[in-house]
Order: C-alpha cells, then structure tokens, then sequence
C-alpha cells in the first residue's frame, strides 16, 4: 500500500524529480538477451534457443516495476545420439518486482526478486552478459530454490566517497510452492567495497535456509577490471553444508593488440573451477569431487551482437567429459511507446 | 552435424548483416562527451565506464527516450547512489 501510495503520488510524466532529470525520458522499457546456443555435453547435443524480456515500467523518476521472464528451449536427439530432436520450451518468471528508490541509500524492493548471493545469479547470469554461458558449478549455492526470493528486500550504497563505496544488500524471502512464485524461505545479505579508481570490488555474501534444514551459506568473490588493459578478471568462492568451490575467471578483449581491426573485437575467456561436496553433495550440487576448466573465443560484432563459442573439460570419478558450445547472443532495447524528449 | 551447420550459416548471415549497420551506426557517448556538458561528461564517462564494466560491455549507444528508465534499473541492481545515477543522466541524456 505504501509503494502504491508512493507510485500514484509521484507525476507519471516522471520529470518530477528536479532539474537534474530534465534531459532524460522515463518511459516504459522492453529490453533483455536473446541468443541461440548449440551445447555438445558429453557427446550429447541439445539445442537452446532463448530470450529474456526484461520489462520495465517507471511510476515517476522514484518507483519502477521490473520483471524478466525465460523462454529457454531444450531440444536433443530422441534416443541420445540418434534420432529427431524432440523437446520443449520452458517459461520461468525469473522475477517481478517493484523498487522504491527512497534516496541515495536505500532502494526498497518488493516482490519476486532475484538472490543477490555472490556475483554470479544477480549480475552475471543473462545470456547476452555472461562470457562463458555454462554457469559456474557452484552457481546454485546460495540460490536454492528458484534462484529467487519472494518478500522484500534493502540495497543501496551505504557509504560513497571518491576512493570507496560500500555497498549492501538485505533480503527475507517466504517459503512459496505458487507456480512461477517458487521461493524458499531464507534470509540473508551483502557486502561489498568498490574502489572506482582501480575498479576492483571485493565482497561477500551470507544466507541462511531457514526451512527443513537449517544451513548457511557463504561467499566471498573479487572483480577487477584494470584502467590500462581491456582485462575483466572474476572469482568467487562458495561453501555451504553440501560442499564448498571455487571458479576463477579471465576475459581479454583484443581491442589494444595490434592486429587488424576486425580481430580487435574478439574476447578470450578462460574459466577454472573446483568443487568439493560435503555430507553426500547433492541439492543440485555434483557428489563427487569435480574439476572444470572452460576455454572460450567470443566475437562482437556489435556491442550488442556477438558470436560465441567455448571448449570445456570436466574431471570426476564418475567420467571425464568435454563440452562444446556455438552460437550467438543479442541484446535488444525498446521503448515501448514514444515518449517526449523535454528540451 | 546439420544442425552445427545451420547454426553456422545463421551467425554468418547475421554477421554480414550487422557489420553493414554498424559502420552507419554513430557512437553517441564520445560526441556528447565533447558538448557544452563537457564537465558533467567527464565524471559522468568515469561513472560510466567504471560500473558499466563491473558486469558487462557499455552499450554504445542508448536512446535518450529510454535512458531515465534504464538509469533507474541500473541504479538498483548496481547499487549506485543518486549522485551517480544523476551524473550517468547528464552524459547519457545532456
């Protein structure tokens, strides 16, 4: 009622907020990824195609409704290797959810709202964003059961100065069985520091399951994209009551190299990961020790197109495999209706 | 291995179409970085590099329609502050 009252109270023409927003229009966005991804896991093919609307809707220049939806499909060989592709199409609400940007610190969000453990389910995981699109093993930590939560949530900046920021999150999520509302109940948080001058983030990230067993979660990651080289460096480290891992990531655009300008726009992408289970793994998580290094070679044609593709071997006591990924992936952004540009 | 083909004769396809628009298409950040909003750019184009590349490439080019709207959504999934957010306003919509 009170993000209602506080949506209707504010002008829709949403340039209410002071002079500082006279030059910019709010007006209702579609925006997301769509791509194609041709996966070979093991020697098995499956064939996803996939796009992920993002709608978002301001309610003046302080409250904005946002929700993202799925449409992933998963198509293979009827008998493994052989026979016709058969599958379906999945649709998942990955969130839906409304922000109060109350002032510089506190931004209050209600709703079906994504995770925000680590740096990998909030940030990293839309296809058009993520550099190697297998997620990292240790992804599900922290993100049981939908990825999502459904209650509320505090984020902002708690502190910002011109070497620094903190920043934060807070959340509380409600067991919820109700289709495309699936959410577990847990509660948790976190932290970060980021310095702007050297672009690196260091953070860290709590949660505790608080339905059938009670068990925390924590991580700790790094992200460091250096001011002289076209370097974007992650790594994250995960450890729940199933097991702990870690996944170190690096990814080098040519763009400073000299060779010819059309190879400028390629990025090389390398991925280490390591996971060790605990009491059995499971929930989502391998049983057995598992080792995982990715290569990949992604081309931009635009900034927002651009070819993918990526080798990867996995080492376990249960087989070794190799996995290969082709495709492309798209970002899109339209308004959805004309707004006027104030002058 | 007909399906590997067909994903590869798609992405060149879409490869030859898109080089052709990009090299119409103007890098609207750098020019406006230049205008009379020059100062508002400058720190703008540090907020903007330095938060847009925590996770993903900058796009190069945002309609101005749009930009309040995106700004917003950025502004809470990146945890920026207002001051931020109103110098990402000023270079991306002067």
């Amino acid at each position: 009622m009170l993000l209602l009252g506080l949506a209707i109270s504010v002008p829709a023409n949403g340039q209410s907020g002071g002079p500082d927003e006279d030059h910019a229009g709010f007006v209702p966005v579609i925006s997301g990824g769509a791509g194609y991804v041709h996966n070979v896991n093991g020697g098995i093919t499956t064939l996803e195609p996939q796009i992920n609307p993002v709608l978002l809707v301001p309610f003046g220049s302080h409250v904005l409704l946002e929700s993202r939806t799925d449409f992933t499909g998963f198509f293979q060989r009827e008998h493994g290797t052989e026979g016709p592709f058969k599958g379906k199409v999945f649709k998942t609400v990955e969130f839906a959810q409304i922000e109060w940007l109350a002032n510089t610190h506190i931004t209050i969000i209600a709703g079906k709202y994504l995770l925000p453990f680590g740096i990998y389910n909030e940030r990293l995981q839309p296809i058009w964003i993520k550099n190697l699109q297998d997620a990292p093993i240790t992804a599900v930590i922290g993100t049981r059961t939908s990825g999502a939560g459904d209650g509320f949530q505090l984020r902002g900046v708690a502190t910002q100065h011109p070497t620094y920021s903190i920043q934060y999150s807070a959340y509380f999520s409600a067991k919820s069985d109700i289709n495309q509302l699936e959410s577990a109940r847990v509660a948790g948080g976190d932290v970060s520091v980021f310095l702007p001058r050297a672009r690196l983030e260091v953070g860290t990230s709590y949660q505790r399951f608080l339905q059938d067993r009670e068990i925390n979660s924590e991580a700790g990651y790094v992200s460091w994209q250096p001011r002289k080289t076209p370097l974007d460096l992650k790594a994250e480290f995960d450890a729940s009551y199933y097991g702990r891992g870690y996944w170190l990531e690096g990814a080098y655009r040519f763009t400073d190299l000299p060779i010819p300008r059309l190879m400028q726009r390629t990025q090389f992408v390398t991925r280490l990961q390591h996971f060790f289970p605990s009491h059995g793994g499971g929930n989502s998580l391998p049983r057995v020790n598992n080792q995982r290094v990715d290569f990949g070679l992604n081309y931009y044609v635009r900034d927002d197109l651009r070819f993918i593709s990526s080798y990867g071997r996995s080492f376990s006591s249960q087989g070794n495999a190799n996995v290969w990924n082709i495709g492309f992936t798209y970002r899109f952004l339209f308004p959805l209706w004309p707004g006027r540009r104030q002058s | 291995m007909k399906e590997l083909i067909f994903t590869l004769a798609i992405m060149i396809a879409l490869g030859t179409a898109a080089q052709e628009n990009s090299t119409t298409k103007t890098q609207d950040h750098p020019q406006k970085a230049t205008t009379s909003h020059a100062q508002a750019a400058t720190t703008g184009d540090e907020v903007f590099q330095a938060n847009c590349s925590r996770c993903h490439t900058p796009p190069m080019s945002i309609s101005p329609r749009t930009t309040g709207t995106i700004i917003m959504h950025m502004r809470t999934r990146a945890r920026l502050s207002r001051e931020d957010e109103i110098k990402l306003l000023r270079f991306m919509a002067p």
